[in-house]
């Protein structure tokens, strides 16, 4: 097992773009991280760099300590699980477990140990003999995974593993690859574009946009406190709602003008928006901080009325667009007991404890005390 | 059942190319089982059948020293030129060796007429091996199949089996265990087609084979092209052994098919 660590990593290809630019992270031994963000961010190719697949233009890359710049990825120690599986299709499943092993001249007794163990951990021990062409999606990601436990590496990559997979499928191996990470303890960095999969399976989230790292944190601290307007917009479904709007004095306090109608600052979050006064905003608010009952919206709940232009019952829970004369619609999700309707007036309570305020020039969130 | 117009049309095309292609071959087939004079009867006969050309051939003329040039030449080119196109193609698939200029090159050295190319290859396969030999002409045919194989593989070499193997670099093979215990295996149908098309287009290979050739390391094309002479066609003789020559073309050609729909569809498997 091993910690990752990433010291001003950039990749540039030869027309001076920029894959990735200028990362730092590191990940902790026995750690499950995970890269998050749009195709496109940098975070396959962050992680392709890990594995010796790609070379770093600039930086260093550290595993175990050890600079592996220079090491090509047979001498890394790791294991990479492909979004395709990357199966050896001429090979039978029990020679593509084995196949890292009988390079590395392991014992065949050995070999075969291991092979019963892992074939049995994934539940794959009755495919031994078949290829890959033989076996379902879900067979052969177990089977990709296998390949990948049964060498014992220093740490797995997977980029995009569970992406081929139906949705069903997918929410299984996305149990079955925590419960393995809780077995094992081995360092994971797990790449994908999902943010339910961020959200569930990681210990820490690296959100990653245009090559460089936007944000990096515990899914829920991710959550509560976007570091600026794409994190916000890019976790949970539906997302935070961000609407333009202007923050002006009122009285002693501070109010919030949207379209819809104007949301007091609450006290706590006075001294920390005051400098920002008079100016435009962009404010954060998530569906789920409105609520139907208000006494669930906390001590700073605030009346909301509007048009309903949407009701999309999930189920568990509604989501509902909410129409905003002279801005964007929003969303909000409420519990499915409702009877609204397309056209109904609503009064929803706004939980203004949850509010956040983003610099419109910036993007950024602009601080604020943590929790009221 | 009502045969729609279209469909006749279309049919009527493929009969008419399929006879097009189809009678000359056959003419040659009733030629070599007649004697001299029905050969030239217009309209066709029958006649007399029998295999007396066919054994003629082999008490008459050198058919099996023919024939084994060929066959040992088409090997020995085969032998020689399909891993260098193998790996060849594979540098230009993976590393963009010469980039895009290389193998536009290799393609448009096929485009040469051949006659163009005998007297530079007759001035640098002399400087390397005996004149006459049979690896005079193998070494001509080594430079002719070579890049023609080499660019028809490198498309098999791109896609899948690239990421196969940064599967098996990650798994601890060097460069060239993943070259040759995962790419080569999965792109073998491609490369057996190429080694079947670059046997096939030496052993039918003529005009090389005539200048390099003397009597003794004579291929079956040049042996045939003998068989015509100041003195008259063996036209029954030379059907026949037209035929026999034709016959390893036609049992590799199923193969060829085969492994080429294998070798193009190597980027479907999952």
């Amino acid at each position: 097992m091993a910690s990752i660590e990433l010291r001003s990593v950039s990749k540039a290809y030869d027309g001076g773009v920029h894959a990735v630019r200028d990362i730092d992270l590191s990940i902790a031994d026995g750690e499950f991280m995970i890269f998050l963000g749009p195709s496109g961010c940098g975070k396959s190719t962050t992680l392709r760099m890990i594995a010796g697949l790609e070379t770093a233009t600039a930086g260093d890359i550290l595993i175990g300590g050890e600079r592996v710049n220079d090491l090509d990825p047979a001498k890394r120690d790791i294991s990479i699980v492909f979004q395709n599986y990357a199966l050896f299709p001429h090979m039978s499943v029990r020679k593509n477990l084995s196949f890292g092993l009988r390079l590395k001249g392991t014992p065949r007794a050995e070999i075969e140990r291991r092979i019963g163990h892992v074939s049995k951990m994934m539940g794959i021990d009755e495919l031994l003999d078949r290829r890959p062409s033989q076996l379902s999606g879900g067979q052969r990601q177990r089977v990709a995974l296998g390949r990948a436990l049964v060498r014992e590496p220093q740490a797995f990559l997977l980029d995009e593993p569970l992406s081929n997979l139906d949705a069903k499928l997918r929410a299984v191996m996305r149990t079955e690859l925590i419960k393995l990470h809780q077995r094992l303890g081995t360092t994971m960095v797990h790449v994908t574009h999902d943010q339910v999969e961020a959200m569930t399976m990681g210990e820490r989230i690296c959100i990653m946009k245009d090559g460089e790292v936007v944000q990096v944190g515990a899914p829920l601290e991710v959550y509560t406190n976007p570091a600026d307007t794409f994190v916000a917009g890019f976790l949970a479904t539906p997302s935070m709602n961000l609407m333009p709007a202007r923050l002006e004095a009122d009285g002693d306090g501070l109010a919030i003008h949207l379209a819809a109608g104007t949301i007091a600052v609450p006290e706590p979050f006075r001294a920390a928006y005051a400098p920002y006064a008079g100016q435009a905003i962009i404010a954060g608010m998530r569906p789920e901080d409105f609520h139907e009952k208000p006494a669930e919206a906390g001590p700073f709940g605030q009346l909301v009325e509007t048009t309903i232009e949407t009701v999309e019952a999930l189920g568990p829970e509604t989501i509902l667009t909410l129409s905003q004369p002279g801005g964007t619609a929003f969303a909000a999700r409420v519990s499915a007991a409702g009877t609204s309707r397309a056209g109904d007036k609503i009064r929803l309570t706004y939980d203004a404890g949850k509010l956040h305020l983003f610099d419109p020039r910036t993007t950024k969130r602009i601080a604020r005390p943590l929790s009221v | 059942m009502r045969i729609k117009p279209a469909t006749l049309l279309r049919h009527g095309i493929l009969i008419a190319f399929s006879a097009a292609i189809l009678l000359p071959l056959l003419w040659v087939l009733r030629v070599s089982l007649t004697d001299k004079l029905t050969a030239y009867k217009i309209p066709p006969e029958i006649g007399h059948l029998s295999f007396d050309n066919f054994i003629e051939v082999f008490t008459r003329f050198d058919f099996s020293l023919w024939f084994a040039n060929s066959f040992g030449i088409a090997l020995a080119t085969t032998a020689i030129s399909l891993p260098a196109a193998t790996m060849m193609a594979y540098a230009a698939a993976r590393y963009r060796t010469g980039g895009a200029p290389l193998l536009v090159t290799v393609l448009a050295s096929q485009m040469l007429p051949p006659i163009v190319l005998v007297l530079p290859l007759f001035l640098l396969v002399t400087t390397m091996v005996p004149i006459g030999g049979r690896a005079a002409i193998t070494l001509a045919h080594v430079a002719v199949n070579l890049p023609f194989m080499a660019w028809m593989m490198v498309s098999f070499f791109e896609g899948e089996t690239k990421q196969l193997e940064e599967a098996a670099r990650a798994e601890g093979a060097t460069r060239w265990q993943a070259f040759r215990l995962i790419t080569v295996p999965v792109a073998m149908p491609g490369i057996l087609a190429a080694g079947l098309l670059g046997f096939i287009l030496s052993w039918n290979e003529f005009l090389y084979a005539l200048i390099l050739s003397t009597s003794k390391s004579q291929t079956l094309s040049v042996g045939l092209a003998s068989m015509e002479t100041q003195a008259g066609v063996n036209i029954a003789p030379l059907a026949a052994a037209t035929l026999l020559g034709l016959a390893p073309v036609l049992i590799l050609l199923p193969f060829l098919q085969k492994y080429l729909i294998k070798g193009l569809s190597l980027g479907a498997l999952k």
